[in-house]
């Protein structure tokens, strides 16, 4: 696997190692005992676990330059941005982004925890690039590499690690931004703007249609799991529990069917002829052009410097 | 497994929305305008069956049912599994933005596979509809993992790695989705047969 003499190879010694893995070991306990901890006091064991369904738009109301700023200007500008900020290769360029985007949230006056229960959202994909892209990824001439003592036939490559803190540096970068993006506005704007933009318009209205029975839906399954439970359901790694699933499954989707047709009607007896009506556009005013030009400029900035400067 | 923002290079990531929106367009052709609110409220029923997690030892999972929304939908699958893809990186942040157009093809492609297959395969019992429903449930995944794997390895040999282990990872998910969904498609075919044979417009 090791090829070409330029390659640094550092063995750690077995004392620091050992430090090493034992405080990450601690760390990751602490944090587990302390869910464990968290979901024990938050959840009556009787009642369906948490399925509950965020709602986009609660600080929709609030006042920052995101909120005022013209939806179509703000999807059209932060979309494309979104795409520059994904095409970065360089570390230090990649975390100017995710400071940008940190900016970006404390300007939109969204709380934290918001942006924060999506980077958690994805701590299990990007943690995997974390730990296997150093591990696999193939060595090439020049690369310094780990020997952690005991594991040494998986030398661990600090170039491997280099780029995969560039993936999460840049996913996170996004995610962060899709709350300044879509959540300070209603939905229904927000997405006007995506109309604005191009996107079919029914395509939209699905959107906007499948994001209200999300949470009928969520509700129904509440009250299913809440029957299961009263006649004695326990769910287990057990064929038993597959089969309780795979009924409560195909009943939800022959109610969803069923009622496709109750609201299809409903929609019709309210004057619904294929499409929902929308308010007036609100006119662009120079500041929602001007911001616009700043963001774009921003992404094309940071693109260029990374691709002029490379740093690592 | 969807995948993050920043993950594939950026051309592929294009590429993907492209094929995607000709994918939704092609969907779209294929279902009178009238009846694209009855699609849209099937497609919250299967958002809100993919965030059930079912219980596998000390953790859990949750389904990604790509096969069963191909049996239920047939060629309009593709634009409910893109909008319910949208609308989980909306409000969860499961799967990134500019990934979407991946993202929909990983499992918008397998689900109309797997329509295809079901149709196919499914015959009059209820036996040959479970065994086509698990055969379903878990070739959706299946296939969902091998599109991940290859759509990761796109991004170049540092990935492969990942693409291997993210396969390894479904293996238990398709068991359990062929499970599932064997059980779940015998139960509607018993209970309401006419939605595997006809689309949701068409089901009353």
């Amino acid at each position: 696997m090791i090829k070409g003499l330029e390659t640094r190879i550092i063995a750690l010694p077995l004392g620091p190692a050992l430090l090493l893995a034992a405080l990450l070991l601690l760390l990751c306990l602490a944090g587990f005992a302390a869910l464990r901890k968290k979901r024990a006091q938050k959840r009556d064991p009787a009642e369906a676990p948490d399925w509950s369904v965020p709602v986009i738009d609660t600080h929709a109301g609030l006042s920052s330059p995101f909120h005022i700023w013209a939806p179509a200007v703000k999807v059209g500008t932060l979309f494309p941005y979104c795409f520059l900020i994904v095409s970065l290769r360089s570390l230090p360029w990649c975390g100017l982004a995710l400071l940008i985007s940190l900016l970006a949230v404390h300007l939109a006056k969204i709380p934290w925890q918001r942006p924060l229960r999506r980077l958690a959202a994805m701590t299990g994909f990007l943690l995997m690039f974390l730990v296997i892209v150093p591990l696999t990824s193939p060595v090439q001439p020049g690369d310094t590499l780990l020997l952690f003592p005991l594991l040494e036939a998986w030398p661990f490559r600090v170039a491997g690690l280099v780029l995969a803190l560039t993936v999460v540096l840049k996913a996170c970068a996004v995610a962060l931004l899709m709350e300044p993006m879509l959540a300070t506005a209603p939905l229904p704007v927000t997405l006007q703007g995506f109309t604005a933009l191009g996107v079919h318009p029914a395509l939209i209205e699905m959107v906007l249609l499948s994001h209200r029975y999300i949470f009928v839906f969520q509700q129904e399954m509440v009250r299913m799991h809440r029957s299961m439970r009263a006649r004695g359901f326990n769910p287990g790694t057990n064929p038993a529990t597959l089969r309780t699933m795979g009924n409560c499954f195909g009943m939800l989707f022959i109610r969803s069917f069923e009622r496709t047709e109750r609201v299809f009607e409903a929609m019709q007896s309210r004057g619904f002829r294929g499409a929902f009506p929308t308010g007036a556009r609100p006119a662009l005013t120079a500041r929602d052009l001007a911001k616009g030009g700043i963001g774009i400029s921003l992404g094309l900035l940071l693109l260029i410097v990374d691709r002029l400067f490379p740093i690592l | 497994m969807h995948i993050s923002d920043g993950v594939l290079p950026v051309t592929v990531s294009v590429a993907c929305y492209a094929l995607t929106l000709a994918g939704v367009a092609w969907s779209l052709k294929k279902v009178d305008s009238a009846d694209l609110p009855k699609i849209a409220v099937v497609t919250s029923s299967f958002f809100v069956a993919s965030l059930i997690h079912l219980p596998l030892g000390p953790t859990s999972v949750h389904l990604l049912l790509p096969g069963i929304v191909g049996a239920l939908l047939g060629p309009v699958s593709f634009l409910s599994v893109t909008i319910g893809l949208f609308l989980q990186s909306l409000l969860f942040q499961f799967g990134g933005l500019t990934a979407l157009g991946a993202n929909a093809l990983m499992m918008g492609l397998p689900a109309l596979a797997c329509g295809l297959l079901f149709q196919r395969f499914r015959g009059q019992t209820r036996s040959s509809n479970s065994l086509a429903g698990a055969l379903t449930g878990g070739g959706g995944t299946l296939l969902a993992a091998l599109m991940l794997a290859v759509l990761l390895a796109t991004a170049g040999e540092d990935f492969w790695g990942v693409a291997k282990i993210a396969i390894a990872a479904h293996i238990p998910v398709v068991l359990i989705e062929s499970v599932v969904g064997g059980f779940t498609l015998s139960f509607i075919f018993r209970v309401k047969p006419e939605m595997l044979t006809s689309k949701p417009d068409e089901a009353d």
